[in-house]
């Protein structure tokens, strides 16, 4: 399981140099990224290009070890596609590669960035509805994590888990689970007409031109660096 | 089994591209209808319900590897318009934390938001016919099983074309090595998928037959209605 407070820790407390580069680099490095995991034809070029984007994260004082255990998660899901697949050993080895490169950028990207910067540029060219779910959804997700929390200490302490009892467990998770959409949507609501009566009006853009930094160079330069590797070694 | 964890780039470009056409046509579909609606209430909804979804969809059961998606409930919750949005939003927040390729959100969202759909549509059908907690558990087994035909669908289309990742000499290999085998993949998804419908549904039909008694309000999804309509229409009730 992603841990997503912890992500979102990660995300705000980090002083690293990918931090501190701006939201559009590390969007550009993504995307770069993920050109290149499309370029990409030879497993060898691609799983360097995985190895250099665990150093560069290392490097910047991120969580490398956490992250390339996560990014590793994806080529479970590849394996179970890939038994229904043509081809040998190479074509297998460029499917995993081709999982766990974007996932370890993607991961790069949100281990150093807080989530209501993401959302900012994303609301910018979303319509309202969506970039204003966002961001509710985001707010929720906290409110909600800390309930289950509450919730799990409170069925364990009044005796609602019993081994062996598949049925009353079941029940009393499905029931929990209902109490804790129903709490969610009560505190979601109240915290939706606070932001209304401070003057929130379904946009967070940032505001001011977009302009590159001086730290920009990392996650840029480690973008071109892995696309160039897989273009040149084909 | 339905919410595909299939990373970037694994499936054919044509395959994922068409995936991104489908799920903008069908959200610019929802959010022409979602235009007048009650922002006040329902974005708070919306937020509630697709953190729930997040937060179910990142428990796994072990040994299966299943995790719940709570996506017929977000159906009956919000209706098959906000119910399309609010796949649209998990996908991209799960996605976002590498949960499922960046790629692939097109074709998850498709069949999330199918869910969503599909989960409303059947509860509706069933309203005369069943109890809540039995009505919510069908409509869940009933649209489990459509959308995961439909998985299945979509990765046999993917093989059309596999040799699209394949360097020219390993083409001849996969041409020799003989059919696809999408058989396969069909029963690993079956097997586990009866198994995760069956647990969804369960949930499913608790989760909804809790809100029916505890908040039975939040079952109708009006979205047009305003603050003074709705007590109006609760005084009549």
């Amino acid at each position: 399981m992603i841990d997503v407070a912890k992500v979102d820790y990660w995300a705000a407390s980090g002083t690293g140099p990918f931090q501190r580069a701006s939201i559009i680099a590390k969007l550009g490095f993504l995307l770069l990224v993920l050109a290149a995991a499309l370029a990409a034809k030879n497993p060898y070029a691609l799983a360097l290009g995985y190895i250099i984007l665990l150093l560069i994260a290392a490097a910047a004082r991120l969580p490398w070890l956490r992250m390339m255990g996560l990014s590793l998660y994806a080529a479970v899901f590849t394996v179970l596609y890939i038994v229904s697949l043509r081809g040998g050993m190479t074509a297998h080895a460029v499917l995993i590669v081709k999982a766990i490169t974007p996932a370890l950028a993607v991961l790069m990207l949100i281990v150093s960035t807080p989530y209501p910067r993401i959302f900012s540029v994303l609301s910018a060219v979303l319509p309202e509805i969506l970039a204003a779910g966002l961001f509710m959804t985001y707010r929720t997700l906290f409110i909600l994590l800390d309930m289950m929390d509450n919730f799990v200490a409170a069925i364990r302490l009044r005796g609602g888990f019993s081994p062996g009892s598949l049925y009353k467990n079941s029940a009393n998770i499905s029931k929990g689970i209902g109490m804790l959409l129903v709490r969610a949507v009560e505190r979601s609501s109240r915290l939706y007409a606070v932001m209304v009566v401070r003057g929130y009006s379904g946009s967070m853009a940032e505001q001011g031109p977009v302009k590159l930094h001086r730290e920009d160079w990392l996650p840029l330069g480690t973008g071109m660096a892995v696309l160039l590797l897989v273009i040149l070694w084909r | 089994m339905t919410h595909m964890h299939i990373p970037d780039f694994v499936l054919p470009v044509w395959l994922w591209v068409s995936g991104f056409v489908v799920m903008a046509a069908a959200l610019g579909l929802s959010l022409l209808q979602l235009r007048s609606m009650d922002k006040k209430k329902k974005i708070p909804l919306l937020g509630a319900i697709s953190a729930a979804m997040i937060v179910a969809m990142s428990l796994e059961i072990l040994p299966i590897a299943y995790h719940i998606n709570l996506s017929v409930v977000a159906g009956i919750l919000l209706g098959p318009a906000l119910g399309f949005v609010a796949a649209f939003i998990v996908n991209l927040m799960l996605a976002l934390m590498g949960h499922g390729g960046v790629s692939v959100i097109g074709l998850n969202t498709i069949l999330l938001g199918l869910e969503a759909v599909l989960g409303h549509t059947f509860f509706s059908l069933l309203r005369r016919v069943l109890p809540v907690f039995w009505r919510a558990a069908a409509a869940t087994v009933l649209t489990f099983v459509s959308t995961t035909t439909l998985l299945i669908g979509i990765v046999a289309a993917s093989n059309v074309d596999p040799l699209r990742f394949l360097h020219a000499d390993e083409h001849r290999l996969a041409v020799q090595e003989g059919p696809v085998l999408i058989s396969k993949f069909a029963v690993l998804v079956l097997s586990f998928g009866v198994v995760g419908w069956i647990i969804e549904a369960a949930i499913t039909g608790a989760v909804v037959k809790f809100i029916s008694q505890v908040k039975p309000d939040l079952l109708s999804h009006r979205l047009h209605d305003s603050p003074d309509q709705g007590r109006v229409a609760g005084n009549g009730q």
